[in-house]
């Protein structure tokens, strides 16, 4: 947070981060925010002052309503079902059941209740859509599960059968079964806990939070879901977890296989589910750290090197992606000691000095530069 | 640089919809719409060739649904089709001779206003007006760059991939709009303050 001690009000209005909290705050960003302006009281105004800006500045979007999409929807939809019939036609050769009139009858049928379905769909959002509650309901019957809540003020270590151990956070919830003895391992959460769970492949362990399944065979990663968040957060500390919605048409598939589907999340990496908008975004985590172990750790002492050469010996101790033009970096010779910096502050170090600049997309860090041809 | 979508349920009901399943189709077209009106009325003011555009786009998309990308990123994709077609569509306008439906075919129509339900300041108001005259006065691709980076939240990659140019030209073209909003907006908020004060 450091490189906006000395932001202007105009600075503040086209930063992403910014942005980003302004119009979707989120208690994370809220915290982080709320924490740096208690640390800078001095910026106070400025904050607010873009804070209003960017809220009040508005496109004006020509509206269309929702009757008038869904007309042009249904009318698209007749023409190329009209022309689907020529296909079921050429298809007809190959199945000649087709020909029956019963058949045909069936196809109707099955036709308007696709409709029927459709229309169902539309008018449905996604927050009415079946939550947790229903999902449970078919696991809880085969097996009572175990309940914990975390009433106290301190976080709740809980270790499972397995040999997995869970710290619930407080106003945490989570249940689970005594004993695991099906195809896979799977928990409830509601609020905040750190997983660390044992490593057995053959038994994928899951846990359920607020819409948000979360999949991993062995690792160890932080779920924040809070009842009253629209939003599931997850933070992967070692190993790989793999994420998805718990809408997902292909649940079932991604829930029963052996491997990892879905979006994979590695070290350092964070995933945050916005559950009204059933939409995943991949980002990092707010302190990354490092993936090798101690002895392994590189100096990060340059001397004239090449900043490309410097950024590949950041991404390898972090386990994370950078991704920046060869060509242009190559000629960025670099002196610099920073073996004392988060990544973030290493990050902007570097850009500062080879006139880049730095955004995290999907969870990967890309360089934009113009490269240095001094 | 690959920029893979980020949704994943986008990604599925995209694969969906290669797959010919008609819910798919209706569900893809749904979602997808207001923002594809929304987009395709900066090319052009007349709703009903900006809607009926957009039914053109998902059919041809449905005829040649066998030769797409199953990784294709799916909004961006969407929104690069569509500016596609309706250049193509207000350009072969022009040549048969019919009424153009705006001069060039890069005409890009947006306005940029000011909600001031959130301002409780005379100075911030000011900023902000100025700040809107700015934007409305970006030239045509600066003010397309600015509105699919924050007001459609687009990366740099989707934009590129949209405008059908290189993600450099992207970096370029918004670093020029952004250094341009803040230099002048500073120095007409100075103006301002120094008129209000001295006079």
């Amino acid at each position: 947070m450091d490189r906006y001690n000395d932001f202007s009000v105009e600075d503040f209005v086209w930063d992403d981060f910014f942005r980003q909290w302004t119009l979707s705050p989120t208690p994370e960003t809220d915290a982080l925010w709320d924490d740096w302006i208690d640390a800078n009281p001095e910026m106070l105004e400025k904050v607010e002052q873009a804070k209003a800006i960017v809220l009040s500045l508005r496109l004006h979007e020509p509206e269309i309503g929702d009757a008038e999409i869904n007309q042009v929807v249904k009318q698209t939809l007749g023409r190329i079902t009209e022309a689907g019939d020529e296909s079921a036609r050429t298809s007809r050769r190959l199945i000649p059941a087709f020909s029956i009139p019963w058949m045909q009858f069936a196809a109707s049928v099955a036709l308007i209740v696709l409709l029927g379905w459709a229309v169902y769909s539309v008018t449905i959002r996604p927050d009415e859509k079946p939550q947790l509650g229903q999902q449970n309901g078919m696991i809880e019957h085969s097996d009572a599960l175990t309940e914990k809540i975390n009433s106290s003020s301190q976080t709740i270590e809980i270790a499972l059968a397995d040999g997995s151990k869970i710290s619930l956070a407080p106003k945490g919830r989570i249940r689970y079964p005594e004993q695991f003895d099906g195809e896979r391992r799977e928990v409830f959460l509601e609020g905040e806990a750190f997983f660390d769970i044992a490593k057995d492949t053959d038994h994928p362990f899951l846990v359920y939070a607020n819409g948000l399944v979360t999949k991993v065979l062995g690792t160890s990663f932080r779920i924040k879901a809070y009842g009253d968040s629209r939003e599931v957060t997850v933070e992967v500390k070692t190993g790989k977890v793999a994420v998805f919605a718990q809408s997902d048409p292909h649940l079932k598939e991604k829930v029963a296989d052996k491997q990892l589907q879905g979006v994979v999340l590695t070290p350092n990496q964070k995933i945050i589910y916005a559950r009204n908008e059933v939409k995943m975004v991949k980002t990092l985590v707010e302190k990354p750290e490092m993936v090798v172990s101690k002895a392994e750790i590189p100096q990060f002492e340059f001397e004239d090197t090449p900043a490309s050469d410097v950024f590949n010996t950041i991404a390898r101790a972090y386990g994370i992606d950078i991704i920046y033009d060869e060509a242009l970096l190559k000629d960025c010779p670099l002196t610099a000691h920073l073996d004392n910096q988060t990544l973030h502050d290493k990050l902007n170090i570097i850009c500062k000095a080879v006139e880049s600049s730095y955004e995290i997309v999907d969870g990967q860090v890309i360089i934009h530069s113009k490269g240095c041809r001094n | 640089m690959n920029s893979k979508s980020s949704f994943p349920e986008d990604r599925v009901l995209w694969q969906d919809f290669l797959a010919g399943e008609v819910r798919a189709f209706e569900k893809l077209m749904s979602d997808n719409f207001r923002l594809l009106f929304r987009y395709g009325s900066k090319f052009s003011k007349d709703r009903e060739l900006v809607k009926d555009s957009i039914q053109d786009l998902f059919m041809i998309l449905w005829e040649k649904r066998d030769n797409l990308s199953p990784d294709a990123a799916v909004k961006p994709y969407l929104m690069a089709s569509l500016r596609r077609l309706m250049h193509r569509q207000v350009s072969s306008r022009t040549w048969v001779g019919g009424e153009a439906l705006q001069d060039e075919d890069d005409y890009f129509e947006i306005e940029f206003s000011v909600e001031d339900d959130y301002i409780r300041n005379e100075a911030t108001n000011t900023r902000t007006l100025q700040l809107q005259k700015l934007l409305n006065a970006l030239p045509r691709r600066q003010k397309e760059v600015v509105y699919l980076k924050f007001f459609q939240e687009l990366s740099r990659d989707q934009i590129a991939e949209v405008m059908a140019v290189s993600p450099q030209t992207v970096s370029n073209l918004l670093q020029i709009a952004i250094r341009h909003l803040k230099a002048h907006w500073k120095a007409e908020f100075l103006i301002f303050f120094l008129l209000h004060f001295l006079f």
